[in-house]
């Protein structure tokens, strides 16, 4: 089917996310909270534009907008669009004034003026985007998750404890767009969330390569967790 | 017993209706307003006392509680029943149960309890100014049914239109409903008929029909006093839409803040279930449905569709991007529909009374009735419904009976936190779902704030920004951080720390706010302040250039003055200021010096509004 990107003619497949196929087009879009290889969320809300369906414009997250409607017109740099961008670049740059990442967002997509407002203190670089969150439930260890609401949400470990669900594997410090997520590794150890893991040596090359903990996810998955549990409840509702 | 077809349920309800019936009856209001103000004590006196004195065969008498008369600051009520008249009686005590009894037994009134406005005395409740002007549809029988006897609402007529709507086929009954123009009444007003059909004819292994009676805005009762007081209307409403879109299975999500609606509800499905009413092959037809309750840990963004519907799947109430909808990937990735406890109220009021009945009532747009609850600085507040396209003025002040005290009407609050403020100047618009949102309101789940001129809109506004900065989940950045930045400068308005340009950057701020937002929630979050914007932007200009609210509401942002024209003289205010600030004159009046600190307390005790706010620094 066919869309329009600022004009442009898109020869795209149906449901096909706005994001991939504006990228693919070589159209540039920024975006946080999207990761190539986690469920999307769209929660950023960096990577919004403007679309037409018929007669109607509204912005969406790209990200997680499927293209549906034959003759989607979407426009990447209205005014509409850039005064949001500013707006959620801005407010995430106020949260976040160290982080280069989100300065350098801000110095190529322009951010709204914050400085009327108190600065925040504490030195966070965490947006929230919940890629880590993500990154831990797909890899199965499911360690961390959001804790609190509003603008204390924030991530970490059951109670803030080191957990012993944790595997040491660092997916959350490989996705966090941020670097907010920080380990370190020295002398065949890592520590990650609180905890030291030991890191077992490549049979081969012998050089430190994964955790212990993180081995053994991989190769045996039995043991069904509590929410998994309830999945399948609802799984078992569903097929009747 | 089990009632297996039409015809079973149509001979239960004669013989229920062949009962001889009691010559006299009590029925005290079990709701929660009138259970907090001892009407559980008042119902025991009642029944304990009538068998004291030898009323107590069923022939003669008969005790009963009803769910909410929506009249709750009168409470607690009592209607009697004694040849075919029905009393009301109000702010009744267990001590005047006795008295109470004996009256009735001689056909005579207890004057004293009656209700009375200015000179008007009042026998019956529904010629009380408060209800004579609404219209009781989905309420009828919320009052007056007893919510834990499904015979009793079997015998005032329920489940009839349940009957009727399983010999129509799935789709008719969606004709009728889409016909109707019902519309959800949990704010969005999103056409249900609509609704039904896409879940209809999307394809998965199982449908929903979920009712929303997640009800948080603040001052809104009215799914409460619904769930509570009439339980089987919404679960009549749910077993005829499972029937059209062919769910199995429903939930009721409600806030485990309401207990006694938790647990009207579910006594209500357990009685449904024992008739036969729910579970398989309901009244011998092919439909099999059940329903349980879901209680919500009491998070507002639950209400939302589908944090609500996470909620349910035992994750994390937090709403998810939905450009799909939930009618085609819902509840567990099925075909779901979510309405609103009282748009399921009204469907047996459609099968009922066909389309054009339902149509009889309301606007072209949005038939039928709406619930209100009707609160704040209004003299009678409570629950209130009346045809859609009624006008504010209507029901502020021939319903309520206008602004408590010598207060003027400044502001109408409607639609809970995600509502907006009207001025005075739209009171005479009709409110229905369109024209509410036109002006920068919404009609929400129907929450009504009447504020008077002491209500200072800046901070009403700065009110539902915390409240919602305190509810928003944090999921998505620009209602996380966009309402913590709207907080700030809001609080600083409100308390001399405003600077040039803050009101521009709040508009700004809201609009991309709603612009950008995941959720319902964040993208109407900022319409308390859009609003109050639109219509009393001189407000906040005081606020920020002057440091003044003239509402007198922000501490240290005015000073009192005394209009010496208006004093009587009586010292009230000199009594009650903590700084010492007003003293006699020597003509006798009372005057504040320049030691006020503007805190308002004398504002408040002014029997004759003689104290007004004053821009701070014009008296020096």
């Amino acid at each position: 089917m066919k869309i329009w990107v600022d004009g442009r003619e898109l020869d795209v497949e149906r449901d096909v996310l706005l994001y991939d196929a504006m990228v693919s087009a070589g159209v540039e879009v920024p975006a946080l909270c999207r990761h190539g290889g986690l469920p999307h969320e769209g929660t950023c809300r960096v990577c919004m534009v403007e679309v037409d369906i018929r007669g109607k414009r509204r912005l969406v997250a790209s990200c997680m907008y499927p293209a549906r409607d034959q003759g989607l017109k979407v426009y990447t740099s209205t005014r509409r669009v850039e005064v949001a961008r500013r707006f959620v670049i801005g407010l995430l740059l106020r949260r976040n004034p160290a982080s280069p990442a989100i300065r350098a967002l801000a110095d190529r997509w322009g951010a709204m003026d914050t400085s009327r407002l108190s600065p925040v203190e504490g030195k966070d670089l965490c947006i929230r985007c919940g890629r880590c969150v993500r990154a831990c439930a797909t890899f199965g260890a499911r360690a961390i998750s959001f804790a609190n609401r509003g603008w204390d949400r924030e991530v970490c470990t059951p109670l803030k404890e080191p957990t012993l669900i944790c595997v040491g594997c660092l997916s959350c410090a490989e996705v966090c767009p941020t670097g907010h997520i920080t380990y370190r590794e020295s002398q065949g150890e890592r520590q990650i969330w609180g905890r030291t893991f030991h890191l077992v040596r490549c049979s081969r090359c012998g050089d430190p390569f994964a955790t212990r903990e993180q081995l053994e996810l991989v190769r045996d998955r039995g043991d069904v967790c509590p929410r998994c549990l309830r999945e399948e409840e609802g799984l078992a509702l569903r097929d009747g | 017993m089990r009632l297996s077809s039409p015809e079973d349920l149509e001979l239960y309800r004669e013989q229920l209706l062949r009962r001889v019936k009691p010559q006299r009856w009590v029925r005290v209001c079990a709701g929660t307003g009138c259970l907090a103000g001892g009407s559980q004590r008042v119902y025991e006196a009642l029944v304990e006392e009538a068998r004291r004195i030898g009323l107590d065969s069923p022939v003669k008498f008969q005790a009963r509680c009803s769910g909410c008369h929506g009249f709750c600051e009168e409470g607690p009520l009592v209607v009697c029943g004694m040849r075919g008249s029905e009393v009301l009686y109000r702010k009744v005590r267990r001590e005047d149960a006795l008295e109470i009894l004996l009256a009735l037994a001689d056909d005579r009134v207890v004057e004293r309890l009656l209700y009375r406005d200015g000179r008007e005395v009042y026998r019956e409740e529904r010629h009380i100014p408060f209800y004579a002007l609404q219209m009781r549809k989905v309420l009828e029988r919320c009052g007056k049914v007893d919510p834990r006897d499904v015979d009793h609402y079997i015998s005032l007529g329920g489940y009839a239109s349940l009957a009727r709507a399983l010999s129509m086929s799935p789709e008719e009954v969606i004709d009728l409903v889409t016909r109707a123009g019902l519309r959800g009444r949990g704010g969005g007003g999103f056409p249900a008929g609509q609704k039904w059909a896409s879940c209809r004819s999307a394809s998965g292994p199982q449908k929903f029909v979920l009712a929303n009676g997640d009800e948080g805005d603040p001052g809104a009762f009215m799914d409460r006093s619904l769930m509570e007081g009439d339980p089987h209307s919404i679960l009549e409403g749910m077993i005829i839409g499972a029937h059209a879109v062919g769910a199995s299975k429903g939930f009721i999500y409600v806030r485990d803040e309401y207990p006694l609606a938790v647990e009207n509800l579910t006594h209500a499905i357990r009685e449904a279930r024992r008739l036969g009413l729910l579970g398989r092959r309901i009244l011998g037809s092919d439909l099999s449905f059940d329903v349980d309750i879901c209680r919500g840990g009491g998070a507002f963004v639950c209400g939302e569709s589908s944090a609500l519907m996470a909620s349910i799947e035992g994750r994390p109430g937090e709403p998810r991007v939905k450009y799909i909808r939930s009618t085609e990937r819902g509840l567990w990735e099925c075909p779901t529909v979510l309405n609103n406890v009282e748009t399921w109220a009204n469907v047996p009021i459609i099968i009922r009374e066909g389309v054009e009945g339902y149509r009889s009532l309301g606007t072209k747009d949005s038939p039928g009735t709406k619930v209100f609850s009707l609160v704040g600085k209004v003299r009678r507040s409570g629950l209130v419904e009346v045809p859609m396209g009624t006008t504010l003025r209507e029901i502020i002040f021939e319903i309520g009976g206008g602004v408590m005290g010598r207060n003027r009407f400044k502001a109408v609050q409607t639609g809970g936190p995600s509502g907006g403020c009207l001025p005075e100047s739209k009171l005479d618009l009709p409110v229905d779902f369109d024209r509410l949102t036109r002006e920068g309101s919404m009609m929400g789940s129907g929450g009504m704030i009447v504020m008077d001129h002491r209500s200072c809109m800046v901070d009403v506004a700065r009110y539902f920004v915390k409240f919602l900065e305190g509810e928003s989940c944090g999921k998505c950045a620009p209602c996380r951080e966009g309402l913590k930045a709207m907080g700030e400068i809001l609080e600083d308005l409100c308390s001399r720390r405003g600077r040039p340009g803050d009101v521009e950057m709040l508009l700004s701020m809201g609009n991309a706010l709603t612009d950008t937002a995941l959720c319902g929630l964040g993208q109407t979050a900022a319409n308390p302040v859009l609003s109050t914007l639109r219509h009393f932007m001189e407000e906040y200009r005081e606020h920020q250039d002057q440091g003044f609210c003239r509402a007198g509401v922000c501490r240290g942002m005015f000073v009192a003055r005394v209009e010496a024209d208006l004093c009587v003289s009586c010292g009230a205010c000199a009594k009650v200021c903590p700084f010492d600030a007003i003293h006699r004159d020597p003509s006798g009046k009372f005057a504040v010096d320049q030691r006020c600190e503007g805190c308002g307390a004398c504002l408040d005790v002014c029997p004759m509004g003689a104290l007004l706010p004053s821009p701070r620094g014009v008296r020096e």
